[in-house]
This record gives structure tokens, C-alpha cells and sequence, in this order.
């Protein structure tokens, strides 16, 4: 089971990373929950200041951008 | 915590990091990087956070367009932070190579602050777009 993360206050990018999350790990077939985090201070407990930013299993993956779904699923394999 | 967070991030993801020294020179890159962080040409982070090895904050500056580094004197700190941390998007100033002597109890002054400015600007090039 993969726990994904969304950091983000629910901008347009936010929504966007949390679709190509979605579709990776569908394509992948795994088990995953993913949750939206959209408290600031949450968010800043991650080190994160830029969002939105990804986590899987707590891990910060990527920050200030939107991974593309090839490129999360390549994260969601090698986490 | 250092820094704040910005939904969709800031226009430019040039990252603005300075040495955090007690020295004049110290409080001359900091100063700098508060000036182009004001002038819009980069966000200034946290430099403490990345010699903490914070996880967010060290995959902050992998995924930036630019890391603009401001080390003070040849000890090369903050340097060597983001050497160890394998960085390759870094551009570098030291004030000190700038003729800025380091004087421990001296503060800094304006002209030195707009010296290291100007230089970053000019390192900064193509990625400084403010």
C-alpha cells in the first residue's frame, strides 16, 4: 500500500499533480490512498515551501512542479 | 521554519541561498539575497534546513530551475552543502572574492550589499528573469 500525498492549498497545479498521481497509480495497478494536504502548516512540516509537491510514503518526491503520470509512476516504482 | 509557502510557486524557481556566519561578510550575502529576493529575480531558502539534510527542503533545491549560493568567506559552507548534497543547478558568489575584507564585528555596508547584487545578477544570467 502506497500512501501519496498532494501538498498543496488546491491550486490548478495541486488538482493537476493529483490527477497524474491518480492515473500513475492506476497504470501501476497498486494498492494506494492518497490524501490532500492542504494545511499550510502540514505542509511546511514536510519542508516543503513551494507547493504543490508530491510525497509517497513521506517521502518528498518533487516540489514546485507537476511530474508528469510516466514520471510519478517511475517514483511510485521506485520508492 | 524557515521561508514561506506559496500555492503554485513563485514565477521564477530561482532558489537564493546565503552564508549564515556571524562575520560582516555573512551579513553581507544575506543581505543580498534579501535584495534580489525583492527585487523579484529568486526566492531566498533556507540553508540550515539543507545542512539539516530536511528532506523537503533538499529535494526543494533539486527540483529548482536554480540555486543562486552566496557563501561568504573560502570556507565555502553553504558550498559544500549543496556539494554534498550532489547539486549541479548551483551558481556560485563568494563575497569575499568580490574585495570584501571579512572583519568579525564589523556590519556591512550598503555599497557591499549592491556589489554582491550585481554580481548575482550577472551570474544569474538567462535564469534571472525579473
Amino acid at each position: 500500500m502506497k500512501t501519496i500525498q498532494i501538498l498543496g492549498t488546491g491550486c490548478p497545479k495541486c488538482k493537476q499533480l493529483a490527477e497524474n498521481a491518480e492515473a500513475a497509480a492506476k497504470a501501476l495497478g497498486i494498492q494506494y490512498t492518497l490524501e490532500k494536504v492542504t494545511d499550510i502548516n502540514k505542509i511546511m512540516g514536510f519542508g516543503v515551501m513551494i507547493t504543490p509537491a508530491l510525497a509517497i510514503d513521506g517521502q518528498v518526491k518533487a516540489v514546485g512542479k507537476v511530474p508528469t503520470v510516466d514520471q510519478i509512476k517511475a517514483m511510485l516504482a521506485g520508492n | 521554519m524557515c521561508g514561506q509557502s506559496e500555492c503554485c510557486g513563485p514565477q521564477t524557481n530561482v532558489l537564493l541561498y546565503a552564508c549564515s556566519g556571524g562575520a560582516n561578510v555573512a551579513e553581507v550575502a544575506d543581505r543580498a539575497a534579501r535584495q534580489l529576493m525583492s527585487e523579484g529575480l529568486g526566492t531566498m531558502f533556507c540553508l540550515a534546513g539543507l545542512g539539516a539534510d530536511i528532506q523537503g527542503m533538499v529535494q526543494t533545491a533539486k527540483d529548482a530551475e536554480m540555486n543562486q549560493v552566496i557563501d561568504g568567506c573560502p570556507v565555502d559552507c553553504a558550498r559544500r552543502i549543496f556539494e554534498r548534497h550532489g547539486l549541479a543547478n548551483c551558481r556560485y558568489i563568494r563575497v569575499m572574492d568580490l574585495g570584501i575584507e571579512k572583519v568579525k564585528g564589523a556590519r556591512c555596508a550598503h555599497d557591499q550589499v549592491d556589489k554582491v547584487v550585481a554580481k548575482a545578477k550577472e551570474v544569474l544570467g538567462p535564469a534571472c528573469k525579473g
